[in-house]
C-alpha cells in the first residue's frame, strides 16, 4: 500500500517539475529578450534618424531602422496569404463536399506530406525553380518577394485547406441539408450556408498561416531577403525582413547598437506571433492539432 | 554697422553655401537624373563600403533603389555571370575561366588583407607561419602548446564560396589543408563576431574589419594591419573587386565610378581598407 | 444558366484541390530531376555514405545525415518527459484553473518562431555550454538539440494532452467507480488507452526537428566533419542546403544538395504515412 502511495507522489513530482521547467525554459528565453532589449524600443528603432512621419508617407528613406524589414514582412505576409486563400478554401470546399472517398484519402495525404515538409526544403524549391526558369525562360524571373511569397504560399496552403475542410465537416447534418431541401442549389447551399457557418474556423486557420508566414525564415533567405534593401519597390524587388534581420543581426552584428536593434527585432517578432497567436484562439479553441503540423 | 555686419554675414554664408556644395554632392551628381534598381551581391568584407557608398546615392535620389546581399565571392561572381544581380563581388580575382565564360569586367577598387584573429582575451598574439598551419591542419589543438591558457583552440572557417578563404587558404596556410572540424560561418562580420564571442577560438578576417573586439594575430613578427599591408610587408593581402557582366551602364557603371571618387575613397578609407589609385 | 454555374464552381474546386495537390508532387519532381545527374550509376550510394570535401571532390553527405539524426532524436529525448510530465499537469494533476491557464500558455508558446530559439541559444546557451563543459566554443550538437527540444515541446504536450481528452468517458468513469486515485487513473486508464496518439505526436514531433533549419544553422556549430561526441560542433542536412544554396549551379556541390531535398522529403512522406497507419490501427482499438 505505502508503496503505491510513493510512486504516486513521484509522479506528482515529476509533472510539476516538468511543467515549471517547460514553462521556465520559455520564460527564461522571453526574459532574456526583454531584459537585453526593452531599452531598444523606441521609435528610433523603427525609424532610426527619419521622421516617423516621414517615413510613413514614403517621403524619407529609413537607414539605420527596422521599418524596411517590417514593412517587407508585411508585404510578404499579405501577398502569401493572397495567393493561398483562394486556392486554399477552395481545395477545403472540394474535399469535403465532392471529393469521393477515395479521391479525398489521397488528397489528404498529399497535403498532409505538404504540411510536414522542411520549409528548407520549399526554399530550395522555389530558388532552384526560379534559377532554371532564369536561364530558359526570361531574364526577368529572379529571387524577389514574389517568389518567396509563392513558395510560402505553398507552405501554408495545407493550413487553409485543412481548416476549410474541418469546419465545414463539423456542421451539423440538419443544417447541412435544410437549405438543400428548400430547393437550394450545392453552390448556393456551400455560399450561402455552410460557409459562412464555418467563417470562424477558417479565420484561425488563415490567422495561423499568417503567423506561420511572419515567422519564416529558412525559405525566404534562399528565395528573395537580403541584408539591405529599403522598402520593396516592386513584386520584383529583392527586400528586408524582420526574422531575416534577426538572423543576420545575430552572426554578423558589428557594434552594440546593431545587436540591441536585433533585440529589439526579435522582441517585436514575437510580439507579433503571439498577437496572432492569441487573436487565433479567441476566434476559436481547440487549434492546437492544426499548429502542430508546422515543419 | 549693423547692416554691414549682416550683410557680410550673408555673403560668407552664400560663399560657403557655394563652396560646400560641390564637396558634398558633387561626386553625386551624376545620379541625379537616374532611377531603377541596382542589385549587389557577393563578397561579405565588402557589405560595411556598400551600405554606406549606397546610402549616400539613395539620400541624394529616392528614385534609385540599392539592395545588398552577402553569400561570399563564389556567390557574387556566379550571380552577376547568371544575371542575377548587376554587381557581383569578390575579395579574390576571379579566374580567367570564370572572366572568359560570363565576359567580366573586373573592376578592383581596394586593397585589403586577411588576418588571423583571436579573442582579446588570449595571450597567443603571435604566431609563425608554420605555427598557423599546424593550429588550422589540427596539428595543433591546444592554446598551450602556443604557450596559452590549457584549452582546446576553437577554429572558425568560412564556407566554400568565400574569397576570404581562399585567399587565407592560399598565401596564409601555403594551401595547406583546413581541419574539418572547424565550425564554419557565413561571412567576414560573422567571423568577427564569432571569435569575439569565443575566448579560445581562432579565424580569420579581413584586415578592414578588424576592430577593438578582436585581436588580430602576428605573423612571423608583421601585425596585420592597413601600413603593412600598404608597404607590402604583411603577405597575405588581396584586392577588393566588384564586377560586371559584359560593359556596365547606367547605375551601375556610375555605381563603380562613385567608388573611385574622391568620397568614395574616403568611404573605403573610413572602413579600414586602401583605395587603389 | 444556373447549372452552368454550378458546373463551373466544381471545376474551379476541383481544378484547386488538383493545383494544390500537384505542388507536393511537383516538389519531389523537380528534386530528383535536378540531383539526378549527381545520383545516377553509383553516385546516389557515394553521396550517402563519404564525407564531404569539396577540395577533394567528395560530395558525401552522410556526416550531415548523422548530425541531423543525432540533434533530432536526442531533441526528442530532451522533450519527452519535459511534454509527458507538463501534459500530466494540465490533464490530471494540476487544479482545474491551473490546469486551464496552463494549457493557454503553452499553446501560446507554440506561436514563438524558431529563428527567436536560435538567437537566444547564441548569446545566452552557447557561453553556459562552453564553460560548463571546458570544451569547444558551445556552438555544438547538445546546444541546438536542447533548444530544439524546448521549441517542440509545448506542441508536443498539446498533442499528449489532445489524445488524453479522447478517452472515453466512460473508461475513466469505470475507474472513477473502481475508487482509483488521480494517479492511478492516468497510469493504468488514461496511459495505455492514449499510446497510439502519443506515439503520434512524438513521430510528429520528430518530423518537426529534423524539418527546423535555423536552430541548428545558428547554434550546432555547421563543421563538416563526422561528430564524434554531442560537444562536436556539426552540420545537419537543412543547414547544409542553406550554406551552399549558393554555390556554382552545375557544381557538383549545387547537385548534392538535392539529394539532401531528396532525402529530408522521403524522411516527411515516411513520418506522414507512419502517421496515418498508427492513426488508423489507434481508431481500431478504441
Amino acid at each position: 500500500m505505502k508503496k503505491v502511495c510513493i510512486a504516486e507522489r513521484m509522479v506528482i513530482v515529476f509533472s510539476w517539475a516538468a511543467g515549471l521547467l517547460l514553462v521556465s525554459s520559455v520564460l527564461l528565453i522571453i526574459g532574456y529578450l526583454v531584459w537585453n532589449g526593452h531599452e531598444s524600443i523606441t521609435l528610433s528603432l523603427l525609424f532610426g534618424e527619419a521622421s516617423p512621419l516621414g517615413a510613413l508617407l514614403l517621403k524619407e528613406r529609413v537607414f539605420d531602422g527596422l521599418f524596411p524589414a517590417l514593412a517587407g514582412t508585411v508585404v510578404l505576409v499579405t501577398l502569401s496569404i493572397a495567393w493561398a486563400i483562394p486556392v486554399g478554401i477552395a481545395t477545403g470546399i472540394y474535399l469535403a463536399e465532392y471529393a469521393g472517398v477515395f479521391s479525398r484519402t489521397a488528397l489528404n495525404l498529399v497535403f498532409d506530406i505538404l504540411s510536414g515538409m522542411p520549409s528548407i526544403v520549399v526554399g530550395l524549391f522555389g530558388f532552384s525553380l526560379t534559377v532554371f526558369l532564369h536561364r530558359h525562360y526570361s531574364d526577368a524571373i529572379k529571387p524577389c518577394i514574389l517568389v518567396s511569397s509563392l513558395a510560402l504560399s505553398f507552405l501554408v496552403l495545407p493550413y487553409i485547406i485543412r481548416t476549410t475542410q474541418t469546419a465545414l465537416e463539423g456542421i451539423p447534418r440538419e443544417t447541412r441539408l435544410t437549405a438543400l431541401a428548400l430547393g437550394a442549389t450545392r453552390l448556393q447551399n456551400i455560399a450561402l450556408v455552410l460557409l459562412p457557418r464555418s467563417f470562424s474556423g477558417i479565420m484561425s486557420g488563415v490567422i495561423l498561416a499568417i503567423g506561420r508566414c511572419a515567422e519564416d525564415t529558412a525559405v525566404i533567405m534562399l528565395t528573395g531577403a537580403v541584408a539591405s534593401a529599403g522598402l520593396p519597390r516592386s513584386l520584383l524587388s529583392p527586400y528586408e525582413a524582420l526574422p531575416f534581420y534577426i538572423y543576420y543581426i545575430s552572426s554578423q552584428y558589428s557594434d552594440p547598437d546593431e545587436l540591441s536593434r536585433g533585440y529589439g527585432a526579435a522582441i517585436i517578432l514575437v510580439l507579433l506571433c503571439a498577437l496572432l497567436f492569441l487573436l487565433a484562439l479567441g476566434i476559436r479553441k481547440g487549434v492546437s492539432h492544426v499548429a502542430f503540423r508546422r515543419p | 554697422m549693423k547692416k554691414t555686419a549682416l550683410v557680410r554675414v550673408a555673403l560668407s554664408l552664400a560663399a560657403l553655401v557655394l563652396s560646400a556644395l560641390p564637396v558634398f554632392s558633387g561626386e553625386l551628381d551624376s545620379f541625379k537624373n537616374e532611377r531603377g534598381e541596382l542589385k549587389i551581391s557577393g563578397g561579405t568584407a565588402h557589405i560595411p563600403v556598400m551600405k554606406e557608398a549606397a546610402q549616400k546615392i539613395m539620400t541624394v535620389n529616392p528614385e534609385i533603389q540599392i539592395s545588398i546581399a552577402g553569400g561570399g565571392s563564389g556567390v557574387g561572381i556566379k550571380q552577376v555571370g547568371e544575371g542575377l544581380v548587376n554587381i557581383g563581388n569578390s575579395g579574390r580575382k576571379p579566374t580567367g575561366d570564370e572572366i572568359a565564360r560570363y565576359q567580366l569586367r573586373v573592376y578592383q577598387w581596394a586593397v585589403d588583407g586577411v588576418a588571423p584573429v583571436v579573442n582579446p582575451k588570449n595571450r597567443v598574439t603571435k604566431l609563425t607561419k608554420g605555427q598557423l598551419a599546424e593550429v588550422f591542419s589540427g596539428k595543433i589543438d591546444n592554446w598551450k602548446q602556443l604557450g596559452g591558457t590549457d584549452r582546446r583552440i576553437n577554429l572558425y572557417t568560412r564556407d566554400e564560396a568565400s574569397g576570404t578563404r581562399e585567399v587565407f587558404w592560399e598565401k596564409g596556410l601555403g594551401k595547406g589543408q583546413i581541419s574539418s572540424a572547424a565550425n564554419v560561418v557565413v561571412s567576414n562580420g560573422a567571423m568577427k563576431s564569432a571569435v569575439a564571442k569565443d575566448p579560445y577560438g581562432i579565424g580569420y578576417v579581413s584586415v578592414g574589419h578588424i576592430d577593438r573586439t578582436v585581436s588580430a594575430v602576428s605573423l612571423d613578427g608583421v601585425t596585420p594591419m592597413i601600413r603593412t599591408v600598404q608597404d607590402g610587408s604583411y603577405g597575405i593581402s588581396r584586392g577588393l573587386y566588384s564586377n560586371t557582366r559584359g560593359e556596365p551602364s547606367g547605375i551601375t557603371k556610375k555605381f563603380i565610378d562613385y567608388l573611385r571618387t574622391s568620397a568614395g575613397k574616403a568611404i573605403i578609407r573610413k572602413h579600414g581598407f586602401i583605395p587603389v589609385r | 444558366m444556373k447549372k452552368i454555374r454550378e458546373l463551373l464552381a466544381e471545376r474551379f474546386f476541383l481544378l484547386s484541390a488538383l493545383a494544390s495537390s500537384s505542388i507536393t508532387l511537383v516538389i519531389l519532381a523537380f528534386m530528383v530531376y535536378m540531383g539526378l545527374p549527381a545520383m545516377r550509376g553509383g553516385g546516389l550510394l557515394q553521396l550517402l555514405f563519404t564525407p564531404w570535401d569539396p577540395f577533394q571532390g567528395s560530395y558525401g553527405i552522410l556526416p550531415m545525415i548523422v548530425t541531423t539524426a543525432a540533434i533530432s532524436l536526442l531533441s526528442v529525448a530532451f522533450s519527452l518527459p519535459l511534454s509527458l510530465g507538463s501534459s500530466f499537469l494540465v490533464t490530471v494533476i494540476a487544479p482545474q484553473g491551473v490546469g486551464g491557464a496552463l494549457r493557454r500558455l503553452i499553446q501560446l508558446m507554440t506561436g514563438i518562431p524558431t529563428v527567436i530559439y536560435g538567437f537566444v541559444g547564441i548569446f545566452l546557451l552557447v557561453p553556459v555550454l562552453r564553460e560548463l563543459f571546458q570544451y569547444g566554443s558551445g556552438m555544438c550538437i547538445l546546444a541546438a538539440s536542447l533548444m530544439l527540444g524546448v521549441m517542440i515541446s509545448p506542441t508536443m504536450t498539446l498533442f499528449f494532452c489532445d489524445s488524453f481528452d479522447r478517452i472515453p468517458r466512460s473508461y475513466l468513469d469505470a475507474a472513477d467507480a473502481l475508487g482509483a486515485s488521480r494517479v492511478q487513473k492516468l497510469v493504468h486508464v488514461m496511459l495505455p488507452s492514449a499510446r497510439s496518439g502519443m506515439l503520434m505526436g512524438v513521430i510528429l514531433a520528430l518530423g518537426r526537428a529534423v524539418g527546423d533549419t535555423l536552430i541548428a544553422l545558428m547554434i550546432a556549430g555547421n563543421s563538416i566533419r563526422m561528430p564524434g561526441s554531442v560537444l562536436d560542433s556539426a552540420r545537419t542536412l537543412t543547414a547544409h542546403i542553406a550554406l551552399v544554396i549558393a554555390a556554382d549551379y552545375e557544381s557538383p556541390e549545387f547537385r548534392s544538395i538535392f539529394t539532401c531535398g531528396v532525402v529530408l522529403y522521403l524522411f516527411t512522406m515516411l513520418v506522414t504515412v507512419a502517421v496515418r497507419a498508427w492513426g488508423r490501427t489507434g481508431g481500431e482499438q478504441r
